[in-house]
């Protein structure tokens, strides 16, 4: 039986997050997880906070931190600190962001042709959010016979100004396809394969030359380099080798060019997991994936031990902490069955959530979601879950990210809570 | 019953129906390290649980047959290397690997199997024609021009890694040293469970290399067991992989028949081929669907060499009195060892031994996926799969690496020229070497 001092449930930011902030302050620390999802199925970004109403993050951060039963009503003084110590990380594995906690939350164009607000993107998402000066165009590129990106219609969506909520938007947007080299023996081109052919530095050269073309000509009669405007790609732009290609794309670009990140597999996001692994590993921390929880072994309320579903048996880390960031009902940390039971995986925690008539809106696109979204777990202000009388429920064990209970899709506040309930639930 | 519950109750046994929890998400599509390199696969979601439902007359349950048979929709799931990489991934427990195999099956069901196929699913046939003839053999192997023909004709790839035929048989020179034993000090019994394990060595063992074995049985005398070499067939793993279930069922129950024996009368039994170990935990059930006393018995007393010392060593009985190998070690976690779900345990191992630098290279296939990039069309996927693993091993500048699986072993070392060797073989040099201080200093004296 391996020993760790810290086991983590769950490899998504908050995760991840906290095993890096355990491993920081010296601990051994596995993570085990059942697979890659959130990471993988989300933006690559970090947002904070963009309740309506809100101007910038920081003001959306004090309006949720007002909510009662929010995370952030505990957390909201964490959450700057956590970014910028999350932000050093990743930056010393080569992924770096832009926008802090008072840039404005600007709508920036999203790959199905709407807009979502944001503040904190990463560089190569960043000019997606700036705002747009008089005359500034947009050229949605695409690449041909790829089918999760759609620029005719992206175009044709953000050319409607009720998309930008009365925000700058810009002066005209086109549409333009590109044939990219040897694609097209390929029947499903993904994201994931495209981004691994920018890795090759033969092929992307080929590749940047026939973008820069197709922008060129859909940017003539604006003088280069002057560029009024902006290119909008789909998020393909490498995984390995991102950063280099990027500044190449945008080298060689007349327009600043700005990826749009996509239905999954989400490139920005596994380049997210990658960085975040890879800090781990070299903090000593270990990842495991594709491990089932079978059940947690305690000593009276100290979780002693986690066993993982083996081959013919158990497989069981001794630990002296427990850190759940299994997600919420999306990630599977949290299960639901027909009758209304809400069920916590790991330690069957109980879980805070609306009455069973009131988990739904009538309306499947409610703007405001659904009650049910806020179902998670009640938490003391240390991070441990607590029962009905709101005592802790074990000593040792902390529930971090999308599993905390209060949160809502709507407020946009899911990667903020991850880091700095990460974060604080390692210290 | 209705619908509904029926299909509940088959996803819970049958690879198949796990197949209805897909998301769609395509996180299975970033991890598979066969789609990394080549356009031919289209990816584990595609041909997996995507195409899955148009196969489900397949694996419905027996009350629910009838339903139309449909062939596979996607005949590219042969290009699949059957790594695992992607059920490890899927956040929603779809078994998609292991789907993938069932549909090769089912695809080349009832149709004669390729000479070549099933040629690689003989390993007895091959090992013991081998070292029967093995100086003609080992230099047949060897000689290019063969090779080539090897190559033209039966589609085995010229520079696909082959180990060298050992002399003789593991099992013949196994009961050579039983026979020996008991002349010598007339014991006929066999030692009892509690003091003595059961070996499944499988046939890299048996045939190529006899040296772990050695290694596994000198590493645990030193921790006070000893060994039971009990007659057995290949685990039938070679056969699953290229799609010849009836023949894989064949051996099973050979091997479920003699193992059983000793897995009720309280033996574990060990391995330390962490693919041969993982067939009989998990695949003679998941796979080829049985499902009877004996399956279970054997699958509950079977254990990894390493699983079991890391076991041992968690109860305070592993003796840790492990010399210096004061050396580099790059160690490569096999695909088979990942499905084991056990962790790393040669890397705790490795870390109780001192001045031992082992290093996880983290690297998710070495390509050869058993039989896989031994094949002519595969090959050349197989070394590119496999390309990053072999660069961070020559790059090491290391003499040895290490790693669980045999044919990953044959890969690493054919690709880098560098010795790789089980864990098992790293644990008793490091034991030999406390010896050699010991007599150093008792020298000294």
């Amino acid at each position: 039986m391996p020993g760790a001092d810290v086991v983590v449930v769950g490899a998504g930011l908050s995760g991840l997050t906290a095993a890096l902030a355990a491993a920081d302050s010296g601990a051994r620390v596995q993570v085990l997880a059942r697979g890659n999802a959130g990471t993988h199925w989300g933006s690559g970004g970090i947002d904070i906070a963009a309740p309506s109403g809100a101007a910038t993050p920081r003001a959306g951060l004090e309006a949720l931190a007002a909510v009662p039963g929010h995370p952030y009503a505990a957390l909201s003084g964490e959450v700057e600190p956590a970014l910028n110590w999350i932000r050093g990380i990743l930056a010393a594995e080569g992924l770096t962001f832009e926008g802090t906690l008072d840039s404005p939350l600007q709508p920036a164009p999203t790959s199905i042709g709407g807009t979502r607000p944001v503040a904190i993107l990463p560089t190569a998402q960043a000019a997606g959010a700036r705002p747009w000066v008089s005359g500034e165009r947009l050229i949605v590129c695409g690449v041909a016979g790829f089918k999760d990106f759609w620029p005719d219609a992206i175009a044709a969506s953000l050319s409607r100004p009720g998309v930008w909520g009365g925000g700058s938007r810009p002066d005209g947007v086109v549409a333009v396809s590109v044939e990219l080299p040897g694609l097209a023996a390929r029947h499903n081109l993904s994201a994931v394969e495209l981004a691994r052919r920018f890795d090759d530095k033969a092929w992307r050269a080929d590749a940047i030359e026939r973008i820069a073309t197709a922008v060129e000509g859909a940017a003539a009669g604006h003088a280069p380099g002057q560029g009024p405007g902006r290119v909008a790609l789909p998020a393909i732009l490498g995984l390995n080798d991102h950063p280099a290609i990027f500044d190449e794309l945008r080298r060689r670009l007349p327009l600043e060019p700005f990826e749009l990140p996509l239905v999954p597999p989400s490139v920005p996001g596994m380049r997210l997991y990658f960085a975040l692994r890879a800090a781990l590993i070299r903090r000593g921390g270990r990842v495991r994936i594709g491990e089932m929880i079978d059940h947690v072994e305690c000593d009276g309320a100290r979780v002693t031990a986690v066993a993982t579903a083996a081959a013919a048996r158990t497989s069981t880390v001794r630990t002296g902490a427990l850190i759940l960031a299994t997600g919420g009902i999306a990630g599977g940390g949290i299960v639901a069955d027909d009758a209304g039971h809400l069920e916590e995986v790991v330690l069957g925690l109980p879980v805070e959530a609306p009455p069973v008539e009131a988990w739904l809106s009538a309306d499947a696109f409610d703007p405001e979601g659904h009650p049910l979204e806020s179902a998670g777990i009640r938490t003391d202000a240390d991070l441990r879950p607590v029962d009905r009388s709101g005592k802790p429920i074990y000593s040792n064990a902390r529930v971090v990210g999308s599993l905390l209970a209060g949160g809502r899709l709507r407020d946009r506040c899911r990667d903020g809570v991850a880091v700095a309930s990460g974060r604080r639930a390692a210290r | 019953m209705t619908i509904a519950e029926l299909v509940r109750e088959a996803a819970l046994e049958q690879v198949g129906y796990s197949a209805d929890e897909c998301l769609k998400c395509n996180v299975c599509n970033t991890v598979c390290p066969v789609a990394r390199v080549t356009d031919l696969f289209p990816g584990p979601k595609y041909v997996g649980p995507q195409a899955a439902r148009f196969r489900m007359g397949h694996t419905l349950p027996a009350q629910a047959k009838g339903l139309p048979r449909l062939a596979s929709p996607d005949r590219t799931v042969d290009w699949c290397s059957g790594c695992g990489c992607c059920t490890a991934a899927c956040p929603a427990g779809v078994k998609v690997a292991e789907m993938n195999s069932q549909s090769r099956a089912r695809m080349k069901a009832g149709k004669l199997p390729k000479l070549r196929d099933w040629g690689l699913g003989q390993t007895d046939l091959v090992g013991t024609v081998g070292v029967l003839f093995r100086p003609i053999a080992n230099w047949a192997l060897a000689n290019r021009p063969i090779r080539r023909l090897l190559h033209i004709t039966f589609g085995i790839h010229h520079s696909a890694p082959f180990p060298k035929f050992s002399r003789g048989t593991y099992q013949s020179a196994w009961k050579r040293r039983q026979k020996r034993l008991q002349k010598q000090f007339g014991i006929t019994a066999e030692p009892g469970p509690g003091a003595a394990v059961v070996y499944f060595h499988g046939c890299s063992v048996n045939y190529y290399e006899p040296e772990v074995a050695e290694a596994m049985i000198a590493v645990l005398a030193r921790n006070g067991y000893e060994v039971i070499v009990p007659p057995q067939v290949c685990c039938g793993l070679p056969l699953i992989s290229n799609g010849i279930y009836g023949e894989a069922r064949a051996h099973a129950h050979k091997n479920l028949e003699i193992l059983a024996g000793y897995a009720r009368r309280g033996y574990k039994i060990l391995g330390t081929s962490s693919s041969c170990i993982h067939t009989i935990k998990a695949e003679y059930r998941e796979m080829l669907d049985i499902h009877d006393d004996e399956a279970t018995v054997v699958a509950n007393a079977t254990w990894d060499i390493c699983e079991f010392l890391l076991d041992l060593h968690d109860q305070g009985k592993l003796d840790t009195g492990f010399g210096p190998l004061p050396q580099d070690l790059p160690y490569h976690a096999p695909c088979q060892l990942r499905s084991h779900g056990i962790g790393l345990p040669a890397m705790d191992l490795f870390a109780l031994v001192p001045g031992l630098r082992a290093r996880d290279i983290d690297h998710d296939c070495c390509g050869i996926a058993g039989t896989y990039g031994m094949k002519k069309e595969k090959y050349g996927i197989a070394m590119a799969v496999g390309a990053p693993l072999f660069e961070k091993v020559r790059a090491s500048g290391a003499t040895e690496a290490a790693c669980d699986s045999e044919t990953c072993r044959w890969q690493i070392q054919g690709a880098t020229g560098v010795r790789t060797r089980h864990p098992v073989e790293i644990l008793l040099a490091a034991y030999r070497a406390a010896d050699a201080a010991d007599a150093a200093e008792a020298a000294r004296r």
